[in-house]
């Protein structure tokens, strides 16, 4: 067990929409050691991907982090910090939640870097891919230059309009050196891009989905980030074409150390890939523990549901068995009280209509579960009754 | 590419002998018989007979359109029946200072609209938005005659802003004077005008050699009304464009990755999502080219600007069918040749059109 | 041809923005001030020396007065002219009542953009939807000569059109003061008739290329297809089938194209080339010779102008957002 680098902990995002208040984020906690690839798996809907946007900073109005904090271990910075935002900063530990907003802009790249589900929409289609992969690269090495880092990067000293406009008319002022350039293309070659000095001078729309989805991978490393946040990654690609992709990640993941957090809904990728899993349900992690914690002691009752919803190829006999109903609404107006689950719960109980809390499962250490049955045998005789559900609305919807 | 221009310049030499048809067509089938109007006032039967012959009006239609077909390729307008010179000479000097008012007044939408549109766009209900909506909307709903003449009342009048008044600027070599009595004011007052004294080239020139800023002070203040003018309607409409293609841009997939690998917001705006946004807005300027032409011929009027619009004007009350038809030939041929240029520059600017 | 679909978007975007309700509400009094001008003027528009009685000069709105030198016996001496409450916008230069002109100035905005675009209407969709549905030859002379077309602007083509038609105005009775209800106002107003002319032949271009579109997209719809197989005739598919169907964007064209042929209009009164002088456009024109004494001569009329445009355009943005988003906005034309 490695050191954490991250910890998230009761981190909750809302959506403050005309409808009401959404909930997608519900005081999430998880913990992600350094160099291992952490999981986050679930159905769509489930709040993953606001997850993955909150640690980044990017949830767009009208979404907003409303509380929890998410520590990040970066000596260096928390040694800068340590000064002006005494609160933020604990130990090598910094609340990322606690800094400012520029300082938070300024993780990104170095810090947090992140990909993204569809690699076509996901680049400016009029740049090249190599100028954009440069951009990136340039950033960093701009920042890195200016000692006073942080600050620099951050607000915006070198990019006035005027530096934009000046750098728009003049070629030798271009925002992107031939060094950036240089490096995007050696980048474009680490993620096995064939012929990348030609390739780099090409738009998107002359990349295949696989070939481009790669790219960005080459466009999130130019910033040699610490923890690599990749958003569905392979869903967009071919089935040969996500093997090709995880292959890269994983290669990428050992050679460099990186952290990787990959979401996705896919269990197949989630047993290649991962160390640790944390499964979501309704803006919940509802279980997290190391794989084997998850695929082979799992206690909650979704969990079990979502692995059963998987075709195993050397089962052949088994019955692909998906779990009824629908992901619930997160409107918070809508949301029970009890365990989120319990309408589709094969194993509810009367407990369930209490919120539940986080019990240890019975795997590693790290194994955790919301579920009443982590420490409790199930009893037919507390089950819940049809008439429940009716009376409480708790349908299909 | 180059194939593509070759297509669009055929093309366009189509619609330009289209509009030529058009103009003759136009011209056959107007009262009046040209000889007389040739000829002038008093003229006898004899002359007007002489005349017709000699221009050819006495040929079947076909074969004056030929000729005119003919004369016009070699740049030849004809003779003006009023002005008594040479279509092409009187539409050539009057060229520079429409250019010089459409450029500006371009200029000027671009400097306003643009910046505003960004705002507007990325600030959604807050009240900049609200005040670029509303100024768009105010913009695209003013007649520009009217605009123009509550622009001299409120500055020039009311407030006294220093602008220039009928033949109190003084020129310089090169300078570019038409003789013109003003419509406003009729003389009964010192009332201010756009009227151009002096050329943008004669203003620049006195910069480079005598090294003199007055001219150019001088031309500015002569324009500065006339294209604001013409260039609100315009300003009006790119506001509106840049603000709804900002919205649309910064919606993207991109900008959230963009964000993600750390690009400082001010590069994602302006080298990304604006470039992005005026690809196709400069489909639209291209267009529209046809509206500032039409706001020229008013706002030379209201200015007194010595350019193509003011001329049709006269040309029109003096039923001058040979100008008439040269100034609106050459405007068509001009919005021919701008959309083109418009075609090239959006096929440069969008790598998904030029792979096609 | 009006869905409940677009009804319901219709309702939900006008509740949801204050646009659309100020370009009805001032829409209706314009409007009003159309059918009902004789009844809410007070005076004949067309009567002129209304003239201070001593000094000969134009009243001033309402409230406000102006000084002006008039010469008394070889000599000037400075006099002030007070309003006069009969006359509330003051008076024009040949003594003519601004308010009173402003109300019927309406009248042949309205009339004007409305028949232009109505003759536009009738010239260019079943040419467009013809060029549309059946291609070929008709489709590729229909875009040549809409190229031509589209290579003058409006302004310039109107004018020439206009060198070739004359400015005749046409003479339309009114109903009101024929059947007795307004003493003293003008039996008939005159419309600018070459300029509504020559408006529908500048913008029809505009209505063709849409319904030609609309056109093209429909002939191949599976419905279409069906209706050809029963052994319906071309002319009943183009009725029943295509023309109900490409109604929306041209209905969203026809309320921008309203704006465009009042501006239009206004235009050509103002460079004096309509024919009428009961205009908006020929108001200003004839304020400005005297804008700084008068200034109100030319404000009014402006304004009347302004809040014309506007209201067409916020309804016609209005009907836009909710009809049909696709409208690109470069097809407003002007």
């Amino acid at each position: 067990m490695t050191e954490d680098i991250l910890k998230i902990s009761d981190l909750s995002t809302r959506f403050f929409t005309s409808e009401g208040q959404v909930n997608a984020v519900e005081r999430i906690s998880l913990n992600v050691g350094e160099g291992e690839v952490f999981g986050i798996v679930g159905e769509s809907g489930s709040g993953k991907s606001v997850t993955a946007l909150s640690i980044v900073d990017l949830v767009e109005s009208p979404g907003q982090i409303t509380s929890g904090s998410i520590e990040y271990r970066n000596a260096e910075l928390a040694d800068a910090l340590e000064a002006d935002y005494p609160d933020a900063v604990d130990g090598e530990f910094v609340d990322v939640l606690s800094v400012p907003e520029s300082v938070r802009r300024s993780l990104r790249g170095p810090s947090f870097s992140m990909i993204f589900q569809d690699p076509e929409s996901s680049f400016n289609p009029s740049v090249t891919v190599g100028e954009q992969i440069a951009e990136a690269v340039e950033v960093q090495r701009r920042a890195r230059a200016d000692p006073r880092s942080t600050r620099a990067r951050t607000q915006g000293v070198e990019y006035s309009l005027s530096g934009y406009l000046t750098s728009a008319l003049l070629p030798s002022k271009r925002f992107v050196t031939t060094e950036s350039k240089e490096r995007a293309i050696e980048l474009l070659e680490m993620v096995g891009i064939p012929d990348p000095v030609k390739r780099a001078e090409e738009y998107p729309h002359q990349y295949s989905g696989g070939m481009l989805q790669r790219a960005m991978i080459a466009q999130a490393l130019a910033g040699e980030p610490d923890v690599l946040i990749a958003d569905e990654p392979t869903t967009a690609l071919d089935v040969t074409i996500q093997a090709q992709v995880l292959d890269i990640l994983s290669e990428l993941q050992r050679e460099v150390g990186m952290t990787i957090l990959l979401i996705t809904h896919d269990l197949g990728v989630v047993a290649r890939m991962c160390d640790r899993v944390g499964v979501m349900y309704a803006g919940e992690i509802v279980e997290q523990g190391t794989l084997a914690d998850i695929f082979e002691e799992n206690v909650h009752p979704y969990t079990a549901g979502l692995l059963g919803s998987v075709p195993v190829l050397d089962d052949v006999g088994g019955r692909l068995r998906p779990i009824e109903g629908n992901v619930p609404s997160l409107l918070d107006s809508e949301m029970g009280g009890g365990c989120y689950f319990a309408d589709r719960c094969p194993k509810a109980m009367e407990e369930c209509l209490r919120k539940p809390r986080t019990f240890d499962g019975p795997g590693s250490d790290d194994h955790v579960s919301m579920c009443y049955l982590a420490d409790h045998p199930y009893e037919e005789g507390e089950a819940l009754s049809d008439e429940h559900f009716e009376s409480t609305g708790g349908d299909d919807r | 590419m180059l194939k593509f221009l070759i297509r669009r310049l055929l093309q366009g030499i189509l619609v330009v002998w289209g509009v030529i048809t058009v103009m003759f067509i136009l011209r056959a089938v107007s009262p009046g018989d040209p000889a007389v109007l040739m000829a002038g006032e008093g003229a006898d039967d004899e002359i007007i007979q002489r005349v017709r012959e000699a221009e050819g009006l006495d040929e079947p239609l076909l074969s004056q359109y030929l000729d005119y077909l003919g004369s016009i390729l070699v740049g030849d307008f004809g003779f003006s029946w009023e002005a008594r010179s040479e279509v092409t000479a009187i539409v050539i000097r009057r060229i520079p200072a429409t250019i010089e008012l459409a450029v500006a007044a371009t200029v000027v939408a671009l400097v306003i609209a643009v910046p505003l549109g960004v705002i507007s766009g990325t600030r959604r209900n807050e009240p900049a938005d609200y005040g670029a909506t509303l100024f768009s909307l105010l913009g695209i709903s003013t007649p520009n005659f009217w605009l123009g003449l509550m622009l001299i009342l409120v500055l020039g009048v009311w407030y006294g802003i220093p602008y220039p008044s009928i033949g109190t600027s003084s020129f310089s070599t090169g300078s570019f004077v038409v003789e013109y009595p003003s419509s406003i004011g009729l003389g009964l007052f010192d009332f201010p005008t756009g009227r151009r004294e002096i050329g943008f080239t004669a203003a620049v020139s006195a910069v480079l050699f005598e090294q003199s800023l007055s001219e150019l002070g001088a031309w500015l203040r002569h324009i500065t009304l006339p294209a604001l003018t013409l260039g609100t309607y315009f300003t009006a409409l790119i506001t509106r464009l840049t603000r709804s293609g900002m919205i649309d841009e910064l919606g993207k997939p991109y900008v959230t990755s963009m964000e993600a690998k750390g690009l400082p917001r001010i590069l994602i705006l302006y080298k990304h999502t604006l470039r992005n946004t005026m690809i196709p807005i400069i489909t639209v300027i291209g267009l529209q080219i046809g509206t500032l032409a039409g706001g020229a011929v008013i706002t030379e009027t209201v200015f007194n600007w010595p350019g193509l619009g003011l001329r049709l004007i006269d040309a029109l009350n003096d039923r001058d069918w040979p100008v008439i038809q040269g100034i609106v030939i050459f405007i068509a041929v001009g919005f021919v040749v701008i959309n083109i240029v418009v075609d090239a520059l959006y096929n440069y600017l969008d790598p998904q059109v030029s792979e096609s | 041809m009006i869905s409940d679909r677009v009804r319901s978007n219709l309702r939900q975007s006008f509740s949801e923005s204050l646009l659309p309700k100020i370009g009805l509400g001032i829409l209706v009094v314009i409007v009003v001030m159309t059918l009902f001008a004789p009844l809410l003027a007070t005076h004949d528009p067309t009567d002129t020396g209304h003239f201070d009685p001593e000094t000969g000069s134009e009243y001033p709105p309402l409230g406000h007065s102006y000084e002006t030198e008039v010469a008394v016996d070889g000599e000037f001496t400075e006099v002030t002219i007070e309003s006069n409450s009969t006359h509330v916008l003051g008076t024009n230069t040949v003594g003519q009542d601004v308010y009173s002109r402003l109300i019927y100035g309406a009248r042949v905005s309205v009339i004007v953009g409305l028949s232009a675009t109505l003759l536009a209407l009738l010239i260019g969709v079943p040419i467009g939807l013809l060029a549309g549905y059946y291609g070929g030859r008709v489709d590729d002379g229909l875009m040549r000569v809409a190229d031509t077309m589209l290579a003058f602007p409006a302004l310039v083509l109107a004018l020439a059109l206009i060198g070739v038609f004359g400015e005749r105005p046409v003479g339309i009775p009114d109903p009101i003061v024929m059947a007795g209800f307004a003493e003293g106002m003008p039996a008939t107003i005159p419309i600018p008739g070459t300029v509504t002319i020559v408006g529908a032949l500048v913008i029809w271009v505009w209505f063709a290329r849409v319904a030609r579109g609309e056109a093209m997209s429909l002939r191949n719809a599976e419905y279409v297809k069906a209706a050809r197989s029963f052994g319906t005739s071309h002319a009943q598919i183009l009725l029943k089938h295509i023309l109900p169907n490409s109604m929306t964007p041209i209905i969203v064209l026809a309320t921008i194209q309203v704006a465009v042929i009042i501006l239009l209009e206004a235009s050509l009164a103002y460079l004096g080339f309509s024919g009428t002088t009961l205009s908006w456009g020929y108001e200003i024109e004839r304020g400005q010779d005297y804008l700084r004494r008068r200034p109100w001569v030319s404000i009014f009329p402006g304004i009347g102008i302004m809040l014309a445009v506007i209201s067409v355009n916020l309804l016609g943005d209005w009907f836009r957002d909710a009809l049909d988003p696709n409208v690109d906005q470069s097809e407003r034309g002007a």
